[in-house]
């Protein structure tokens, strides 16, 4: 037995080194966003009405804003603002959805429900007046005609042409618990971050439900790093070309169908391990709220990262961080100079990002963005050199 | 072959289904001599026959009267009392179980998939625990509860529990199982015909026939052939005759009495049931050969397979001139069982009742949707004949034309599709499925997308033309009712005929939707205070505003207001650009002009047109004094003064044409000098030459000239006529004969007190009492002298007046419940309904027999229709004891509870049941509460 357990942990320490060492030499550069836009509250005399930014979502040029103060759009540099003063059900907005089909705008509302954003008029949804299961939403996404919600008490889904509300916790779902953080639909796959369960996943076309759990149960430690989702604590996820995203309070996970790979702070350029939010750009790119600045994982092959954040307390600006893996390659100035790198949401506007903190919201410009690595013209000649 | 499903757990107990066995199992020990005799007593009883009861033209006319416009052997609400298990699943009735038996054993005694065990059922406490149901009273009243329809056509007798439960009394045990078709022996089969049974000729002659073949049969002597050898007066006929031994095991006696007697027992199927009596095989012969479809679609070919020329020479055989004592005389009596239909039918006229129509640019042709006759007419404007009349779809309800003019889209209201005709060959070319409740369509000028307005599903469907499909539904407010493009194309304005859900006890709010046609978004959602019904349409030519009907009804205030004027007010809404919306009031002082209900403009836009429903006449508003008197105003003038103005319309109103009877729809001529409309009650169009502003002709669109009392009713339901100044018809709170959506304060037990929901008038004749408080015990007492009293403050209805207005409300038609569509329920809806039918909570814990769903709300109608407290009185209600509601199509008669309080279903158990007193709900889950939601949906 003893025997075994050592013949399997040097198996996987193999693997991982296999892994650490796929992409050992930087190939091409990173695309680093040093020019941001920023806006606090104050800056923008209080036209984003709340600097507590939850959530983000593009809407083509228009970003729709959910705050723990209300629903803000920013569009062409114009803020348009809700709140219960002007028909808004409830302040604060954990997650945003637009119903690509409709066009319509859901709101999950932190303890009163859901709310759908229809031409300017608000419907409210809650658990006393509908199907819901709980008042406390955390996340929304759409997926066909059904609206799915994370919920404190597990999964709501409504069909907004049946009018039937689907309630999916322990009864009905593999969930070892029921508290639903977020959840990220895609047209064949919808998936939830269950606060300790792991990750959730629905097949839409059989209907099944499938649980992915951390091996290493509840341990804060991931003894085997890529033996499945990193911690059963999960903050959010991001399916994006048939990859999984998944973050937790113990780091990020990437899945792609058939194996894991897990990131932490200690070993990738995460800078830190306490992920808000976890949004897929690609198959290949992620980007991590963290409570410690935004780590960009910009090329899954060669491990390289590009971390966004305040190096001191006292810092006025952020700076990014090019990485491989956990060793710094470069560091980069920005102009970016919100006053907290809590990070909790982010966005992708074309070849812009947006990131919402906890003191801010900003506009990371994208112009010659691309994505994964570009090799530089100094490096192609080193190239064609050798 | 039985299949008994063991459930999960679930109320603290195993759930165990049980499944409907039929009569035929029954008998096996309930149909022998004395104690025993239960299946004779049953068979010669109307229970028996209550199936095939209900393919009588009596039963035709009853449904009429009950607001069910399909066959009687097909409505659950008929089928509910008139034979057993209709109201389950397929799977939960086994394959020996026939609804042709009718009211057979289970309906009173519960599924017997349980109980049917000799050994169960010697032990009566074991036989209860497993289903076995000993029924009391009140469980024979839920069906045999007087009821209006009935007793108008049928003239029947008050219902005497007694005297009744006397008559089919049939108390003693049962005995031990006999073999089955016990007169027959089992025997291999022979060559040759075979006999097949009755039941197995009823595959084709019973409903697939309109039933009456088999049904004639069935209620005829010959089917209770057998059974009448178990009665005393049989054991007398045959000791007269000299013969031994019980009649039913006479040889002499089955010889006329069974078919198939003194054939070899290797000629009988198993389908074969002797105890059918003299079934159709006695007379046309063994029907194994013939009985195949091919064979008897073809005389001659029915004829060589077997099939039987009938004389009177085989009805002598049995049927001797001293048969019994008695003189037969085969030429009176064969007309009797001739079954080829019921003697009599029930003949109902039918009208057209032209909606909305559509014309051609030429100005040549209008296209006419029809409601009453579910058909679209075309006419012809120069002959002013009819070109064509195309069936169509259920209820049509509006025409609208494709910009090429190839094809005319027709909603369908009951059918919940669009009818696509060709425009030439007047041909259905295909059908579309929408939403629940299509109303008005509209199509953008490339042709390409329709957009649907569906009043019952609060949304409207985006339809791509070229797929012919809809390809998503978009949010739309309550009932969603006119469509119309901007002349841009930019947009589409939809009305909402409901005000939105809001605060009780508060002002309606409504909604004119407005979609951008560019990605079919909808782009604003415009309020429109003070104001509901919401109908008619239309835009301005130059665009520069949107115009719709409606009306201001001031349901918070007391009834009493009436005479000032104060209870209804009729208008317009003015939409600006801005997103601002004026009202201004069609009505006069004391000369309202009730329902506007359609709008149009002249081809120029100086004038507006309105249709008036209750008025019965067009106003023609002056789009430039209306627009003067506008800009003329203050901010706040515009905001609380002109919406409420009776003195001004007759500046801007300059014309009140008087039309036929209950105007809808309009249409302007392309040369702008005529407007057409339908009127709907008169199934005509009026012509109205704009130029004159007279109605210069109406075009007959051919329907019956007879004017029935139910029709006669309908035009004083829509008419304003008996109200004081007009003001309103019944038409103005009950649109389409169902709700308004809001909650009124009508003062028979103080002011300000007791406010009322509104209640749905379709399909309500027969769950009376009515009235919340459920004091009115018939519709002629809910609408006579009491409308007058409350209501109209005017003199009461004539008699005359009153019996058509209560004919004309018991024949509206419930639409049928969209969440049944198929047999089988949802899994979470036989969830739900397992919940509903539940007798413990999810402890375990007995619910108390009244507090348990079925008790107040049985089926078929799901009310006891008496009058209960559920708790749900308010600080407003001087009293607690309520009208327990009917809940068919329950889903569309939101807000819930006396008064409305109830947004939804869930909040009447989410909010207002914290005591558990409106049944046990405190201790589901939210998925248990959701199932049951979607169950209560499908009744």
């Amino acid at each position: 037995m003893y025997k075994n357990f050592i013949l399997f942990t040097i198996f996987i320490f193999l693997n991982t080194q296999v892994w650490c060492q796929s992409g050992t030499n930087i190939s091409g550069d990173p695309f680093v966003y040093k020019e941001w836009q920023s806006f606090t509250k104050e800056s923008t005399q209080g036209r984003l009405i709340n600097d507590h930014i939850f959530f983000l979502e593009a809407d083509g040029d228009s970003l729709w804003i959910g705050t723990e103060g209300g629903l803000i759009l920013y569009a062409h540099g114009t803020w348009k603002s809700w709140t219960e003063e002007n028909g808004l059900p409830w302040n604060v907005v954990m997650g945003l959805a637009k119903d690509p089909k409709t066009g319509e705008l859901w709101l999950a509302l932190f303890g009163e429900g859901i709310a759908r954003f229809s031409g300017g008029y608000f419907e409210h949804f809650t658990q006393m007046n509908s199907g819901l299961l709980n008042d406390v939403a955390f996340g929304i996404d759409i997926e066909g005609d059904n609206v799915w919600v994370a919920t404190t008490a597990g999964i709501s889904r409504y069909n907004q042409v049946t009018g039937e509300w689907a309630v999916f916790t322990e009864k009905h779902a593999p969930m070892e618990e029921v508290w639903t953080y977020n959840v990220d639909a895609a047209d064949d796959k919808v998936y939830f971050a269950v606060w300790g369960g792991g990750i959730l996943e629905w097949d839409v076309k059989t209907q099944i439900w499938s649980e992915y759990l951390d091996p290493d149960g509840e341990m804060e430690i991931d003894l085997y790093r890529d033996d499945g989702v990193a911690h059963v604590i999960t903050t959010s996820a991001s399916y994006i070309d048939g990859i999984l995203w998944a973050s937790t309070y113990f780091g990020l996970s990437r899945y792609d169908g058939r194996n894991w790979r897990g990131y932490m702070d200690h070993d990738s350029g995460l800078p830190s391990s306490f992920i808000n939010l976890a949004l897929g750009r690609s198959g290949q790119s992620c980007y991590n709220c963290t409570d410690k600045g935004l780590g960009v994982l910009v090329d899954f092959e060669t491990d390289t990262w590009v971390t966004y954040k305040m190096d001191s307390d006292n810092a006025k600006t952020w700076s990014a961080h090019v990485m491989q893996g956990k060793e710094e390659i470069e560091v980069i100035p920005t102009n970016l100079d919100l006053p907290n790198h809590f990070t909790i949401s982010v966005e992708f506007m074309g070849n812009d990002i947006w990131i919402g903190t906890g003191h801010g919201l900003a506009r990371g410009i994208g112009k010659g963005y691309y994505p994964g690595l570009k090799i530089s013209q100094d490096k192609d000649k080193t190239e064609t050199n050798k | 072959m039985l299949i008994v499903v063991l459930g999960w757990s679930l109320f603290g107990q195993k759930t165990q289904y049980r499944i409907y066995v039929g009569e035929k199992v029954c008998r096996n020990c309930h149909h022998l001599q004395g104690s025993r005799n239960q299946f004779n007593l049953w068979r010669l009883s109307k229970h028996s026959n209550a199936y095939s009861v209900l393919f009588k033209p009596e039963s035709k006319q009853i449904a009429e009267l009950s607001g069910i416009d399909i066959k009687p052997s097909e409505s659950p609400i008929c089928l509910g009392c008139h034979t057993t298990a209709y109201n389950v699943e397929d799977w939960e009735r086994d394959d020996s179980f026939h609804f042709e038996d009718g009211v057979q054993c289970e309906l009173c005694h519960g599924p017997g998939s349980e109980y049917i065990d000799i050994n169960t059922m010697r032990n009566r406490e074991l036989a209860m625990q497993a289903g076995l149901i000993m029924p009391e009273k009140r469980d024979c009243m839920i069906c045999h509860i007087e009821k209006n329809s009935h007793v108008s056509v049928l003239n029947m007798k008050k219902f005497n529990f007694e005297e009744a439960f006397q008559e089919i009394e049939h108390s003693g045990r049962g005995g031990g199982v006999k073999p089955e078709n016990s007169l027959l022996a089992k025997a291999n089969p022979t060559p040759g015909p075979k006999y097949m049974g009755a039941m197995a000729c009823a595959n084709c002659h019973g409903t697939k026939s309109e039933g009456r073949i088999y049904s004639k049969w069935h209620s005829s002597a010959h089917a209770r052939a057998y059974a009448i050898l178990g009665t005393r007066r049989a054991e007398e006929i045959a000791n007269e005759m000299g013969l031994s031994g019980h009649p039913q095991k006479s040889e002499v006696c089955l010889m006329c009495h069974i078919t198939g007697r003194g054939e070899t027992a290797g000629q009988f199927m198993d389908s074969f049931d002797s105890v059918q009596g003299v079934q159709c095989e006695s007379c046309h012969g063994p029907g194994s050969e013939h009985m195949i479809e091919a064979a008897m679609l073809n005389p001659d070919t029915s004829l060589i397979s077997g099939l039987r020329n009938i004389s009177s020479e085989l009805c002598i055989k049995c049927h001797t001139e001293d048969i019994h004592s008695q003189t037969f005389d085969i030429e009176t009596m064969f007309p009797k069982i001739a079954h080829s239909k019921w003697q009599e039918e029930y003949h109902r006229p039918e009208y057209k009742t032209p909606s909305n129509l559509a014309i051609t640019q030429d100005g040549k042709r209008l296209f006419v949707a029809c409601e009453a006759s579910n058909s679209l007419i075309v006419v012809s404007t120069e002959s002013e004949k009819i070109l064509a009349e195309v069936p169509i779809g259920s209820q049509p309800h509006f025409a609208c034309l494709s910009p090429d003019e190839s094809v005319v889209y027709v909603s369908n209201r009951a059918s919940d599709n669009v009818s696509v005709i060709d425009m030439n060959t007047y041909r259905v070319l295909s059908t579309i499925t929408v939403g629940d409740e299509p109303h008005e369509i509209a199509v953008t000028q490339d042709g390409k997308v329709m957009y649907v307005a569906n009043a019952g599903t609060y949304d409207v469907s985006v339809v791509d033309i070229e797929k012919n499909k809809e390809i998503k539904r978009l949010a739309a407010s309550r009932g969603p009712w006119g469509v119309v493009l901007s002349p841009d194309g930019r947009y589409v304005y939809i009305s909402n005929n409901l005000p939105r859900f809001g605060e009780f006890r508060t002002k309606p709010k409504s909604e004119i939707t407005v979609i951008n046609t560019k990605n079919s978004t909808v782009a604003y959602r415009h309020t429109v205070v003070d104001a509901n019904l919401i109908q008619g349409i239309a835009v301005s030519p130059d665009n520069e505003f949107v115009m719709t009907t409606l009306i201001r009804t001031k349901n918070l205030i007391p009834m009493t207001r009436n005479i000032q004027g104060w209870i209804i007010t009729n208008g317009i809404g003015i939409l600006w650009k801005d997103g601002r919306v004026d009202q201004l009031l069609l009505d006069g002082v004391n000369d309202f002009f009730a329902d506007p209900t359609d709008v149009v403009f002249s081809k120029d836009g100086r004038y507006a047109f309105i249709s008036g429903g209750g008025a019965q006449e067009v106003a023609i508003v002056d789009i430039i004094k209306m627009k003067k008197i506008l800009q003329n105003a203050t901010d706040e003038e515009r905001r609380d003064v002109l919406p409420n103005h009776l003195g001004l319309s007759s500046q801007y109103v300059i014309e009140r044409i008087t039309v036929g009877q209950g105007p809808r729809g309009m249409v302007i001529s392309p040369d702008n000098k005529y407007l057409y409309v339908t009127d709907g009650l008169d199934d005509a169009i009026s012509v109205i030459d704009i130029n004159k502003r007279q109605r210069i002709k109406a075009i007959d669109l051919g329907g019956p000239k007879e004017i029935t009392q139910a029709r006669y009713g309908e035009r004083i339901f829509h008419s304003a006529e008996f109200t004081f100044g007009r003001q309103f018809s019944c038409h103005s709170c009950h649109p389409d004969g169902g709700i308004d959506g809001l909650t009124y304060d009508i003062e028979p037990d103080g002011l300000g007190i007791n406010p009322v929901d509104n209640r749905t008038l379709r399909g309500i004749n027969d769950t009376a009492p009515f009235k919340w408080t459920g004091k009115n015990p018939s519709l002629k007492r809910q609408c006579g002298a009491r409308l007058a009293a409350f209501f109209t403050r005017i003199d009461p209805f004539t008699l005359e007046q009153s019996a058509a207005l209560d004919r004309y409300i018991v024949t509206i038609p419930r639409p049928p419940n969209r969440y049944r569509t198929g047999k089988e329920l949802t899994e979470a809806q036989r969830r739900g309904k397992l919940i509903y039918q539940r007798i413990y909570d999810n402890s375990g814990n007995p619910i108390p027999q009244k507090n348990q769903c079925g008790f107040c709300h049985s089926f078929p109608y799901f009310t006891n229709r008496e009058k209960f407290d559920v708790g749900s009185a308010s600080w407003l209600d001087t009293h607690s004891v309520f009208d327990v509601p009917h809940l068919n199509n329950i889903y569309a008669t939101p807000p819930y509870l006396h008064d409305g309080r109830a947004s939804s279903l869930d909040e009447i158990w989410t909010i207002y049941n914290p005591y558990d007193t409106h049944g046990v709900t405190n201790d589901l889950t939210k998925d248990q509460l959701n199932d049951l939601m979607e169950y209560l949906k499908t009744l």
